[in-house]
């Protein structure tokens, strides 16, 4: 099939969004490169110290106004940006492609859920209402007022570079605060279209900004006495023992949103032809780089020959993916984000045939559609007998390998899911709607998927997370994080 | 090549449509006494691309199969857009074209069923819609 037209087609100079300003940056210079077939196909900076403190003065100083909009007027900005995400729908969707490597399906998906999460911020005039007790005692009432904080920063990473600040900036936005955005440096061009279009739709300068960079951007956001709150998606690490720690002793609002290892569970009475489909995207769709992908298929049962047919089925048609260019219709899986990214994979590979994984699939031998370098291209992988406290079992590789576990038992199957410190999303395949209660009620998962490999919540729905996944309190999108950009104003009125 | 994801798919529908569409028109100069229900055809292909590109774009996203839910053969379904020398002819030929267009969508639907939300069931309903024109075109014959 043809590969789609790329939007960009020349090399972009990225620049930070401060103050309803395009401005240069005065830091060292990075490539942004295209995964697939290793173009550069932007220039970001790496941001100093003094271009956040001026992003976050210009929203502390936009603040005042903004707040005082009416969330109505605020909600109309909303409106305007959602009919400008639709009209460019398709380009901000290759812009990701490009970027980041994923397929186009794949980067639509990810457009609508971006879109999605502004549509639901336009509701803001109803969501942040508060509620009212007459006549608390004689004569009093007793009120509470959702209030705006001020000005907020949202941490993208790199898997989701378009709609994970879209999980926030709609709500920050529409309840009165103002934000500065900090993209991962490895794909900044979505958000800096998604920026170009925030200022065509009208938010005043100093509402948006974008600033681009690595760790100063992110230790002057967490730093800041001017930002109130934080929220983060990226790997445990940095959100327990930097964001999260951070925020706590600045006193700041925190979502740190993290890593995952992911247990989908496959009960022998499952429909085995949409099962198989559903492992497909969720090991491999995104080339296994996010926190909802599975890692561990854990078949239960003592069938000898279900347990074979099933695992000859999934080789089979995990041999078949198409690998290549997200933008060629018929890819099937892109490459990974970067060189290094596949070598970490590469690396989980080599550890888990030491510790005795038995490998099904061989990823490494990757056989590419079209004529790409397979610098960033890696096949997906499969073991066999894989324990869940090996490394492979148990760390988060963020990659197109698949694991499967045997156990005998449903009990069993939850208890080696619950013995991980992840808590992300988790899942069942079965026909038994007693197996999927008990499954629902007794896993210890954030979000938890019943014939569903990839739980993503809709923008209505937290997108939530449980123990190493996730420190915090509230989660982003839907009502929490109404919550979350909102403080609770208690009043309590006697007129004499 | 098979196609297998959902944006080839949707592309392959959008051609299939497209060529139909102008063989329709075409038969419409041709033949005047099947003029109106031949352009009404071709504008209601135009409709069903948009049908079925709504459905996808809007439930297009990340916890479907949106990759993995098709394997369409598309030389399964080639249809012959040269119009036919006599009414009778080209009457038979939009036939076939229709079946065969019936095939494909019901082929996709099936294949995606409960995999692709919205998608499948536009296909279904294009498919049924498509099923009653063959009343129609026996009636210019």
């Amino acid at each position: 099939m043809a590969v789609l037209e790329e939007p960009i087609k020349e090399i972009k100079e990225v620049k930070n969004f401060i103050n309803g300003e395009w401005v240069e940056s005065k830091g060292e210079i990075v490539d942004v490169v295209n995964p697939a077939n290793c173009k550069t196909i932007g220039r970001v900076p790496i941001s100093t110290k003094e271009e956040i403190d001026a992003a976050v003065a210009a929203a502390q100083e936009a603040w005042p106004d903004w707040r005082r909009t009416t969330p109505l007027a605020r909600s109309r900005i909303l409106f305007r940006l959602k009919d400008l995400l639709e009209e460019n729908f398709e380009e901000v969707s290759r812009i990701q492609t490009q970027e980041h490597g994923k397929c186009i399906d794949e980067s639509r998906g990810e457009t609508r859920r971006g879109i999605e999460n502004v549509e639901v911020g336009c509701g803001m005039p109803t969501l942040m209402q508060g509620y009212v007790s007459e006549d608390i005692a004689h004569g009093i009432d007793e009120y509470v007022i959702p209030t705006p904080l001020g000005v907020f920063g949202i941490i993208g990473p790199f898997n989701f570079p378009w709609m994970i600040p879209l999980w926030s900036a709609p709500y920050a936005l529409a309840t009165g605060n103002c934000i500065v955005i900090k993209p991962s440096s490895e794909v900044p061009l979505s958000q800096t279209r998604l920026a170009e279009l925030a200022e065509e739709a009208g938010f005043p300068p100093g509402v948006w900004n974008v600033v681009n960079g690595g760790r100063t951007v992110v230790n002057g956001m967490l730093d800041h006495p001017g930002i109130v709150g934080i929220t983060f998606v990226g790997s445990t690490p940095t959100g327990r023992d930097v964001i999260y720690k951070r925020c706590g002793a600045t006193g700041k609002r925190v979502i740190a949103q993290c890593g995952a290892k992911n247990f989908m569970t496959i009960m022998p009475d499952c429909d085995v032809e949409r099962t198989i489909a559903a492992m497909m995207t969720s090991f491999f769709g995104n080339t296994g780089q996010r926190c909802l992908s599975a890692a561990n298929a854990v078949i239960v049962g003592d069938d000898d020959a279900f347990y074979r047919d099933f695992v000859e089925k999934v080789i089979e048609r995990t041999s078949n993916i198409k690998i290549g260019y997200g933008l060629d219709e018929s890819v099937q899986m892109g490459p990974l984000r970067d060189k290094s990214k596949k070598e970490r994979v590469l690396s989980y590979i080599e550890t888990g045939i030491k510790e005795g994984a038995k490998l099904l699939l061989d990823g490494r031998k990757v056989n590419i559609v079209g004529d790409y370098p397979d610098t960033c291209f890696l096949g997906p992988t499969i073991f066999d007998g894989v324990r869940p406290d090996s490394k492979v079992g148990s760390e988060e590789i963020f990659g197109p390998v698949m694991s499967i576990m045997r156990v005998k038992t449903l009990e069993e199957a939850i208890e080696i899911s619950n013995a991980n410190a992840f808590g992300n999303g988790h899942s069942i395949f079965t026909s038994s709607g007693k197996a999927a209660r008990e499954f629902q009620y007794n896993i210890v998962s954030g979000n938890v998927g019943i014939n569903i490999g990839i739980v993503a919540p809709m923008a209505f729905f937290p997108f939530s997370g449980m123990k190493d996944s996730f420190y915090g309190v509230l989660h982003t999108q839907g009502k929490e994080a109404v919550r979350f950009f909102t403080e609770s104003k208690v009043v309590i009125q006697r007129w004499f | 090549m098979e196609l297998n994801t959902a944006s080839s798919v949707i592309s392959f529908a959008r051609e299939l449509e497209e060529n139909s569409a102008r063989f329709y028109e075409g038969l419409a100069k041709q033949y005047p006494r099947g003029e109106q229900t031949f352009l009404d055809f071709a504008k209601e292909n135009r409709k069903f691309i948009k049908q079925f590109e709504t459905a996808y774009y809007g439930v297009i996203t990340d916890a479907i199969e949106g990759c993995f839910a098709f394997s369409i053969d598309p030389d399964k379904y080639k249809i012959d857009t040269q119009p036919a020398n006599d009414v009778s002819g080209a009457v038979s030929q939009a036939v076939t074209v229709e079946d065969i267009l019936i095939r494909f969508y019901t082929d996709a639907a099936e294949q995606s069923k409960s995999l692709m939300a919205d998608v499948p069931r536009a296909f279904t309903l294009i498919a049924r819609k498509r099923s009653g024109r063959k009343q129609a075109l026996e009636s210019i014959r």
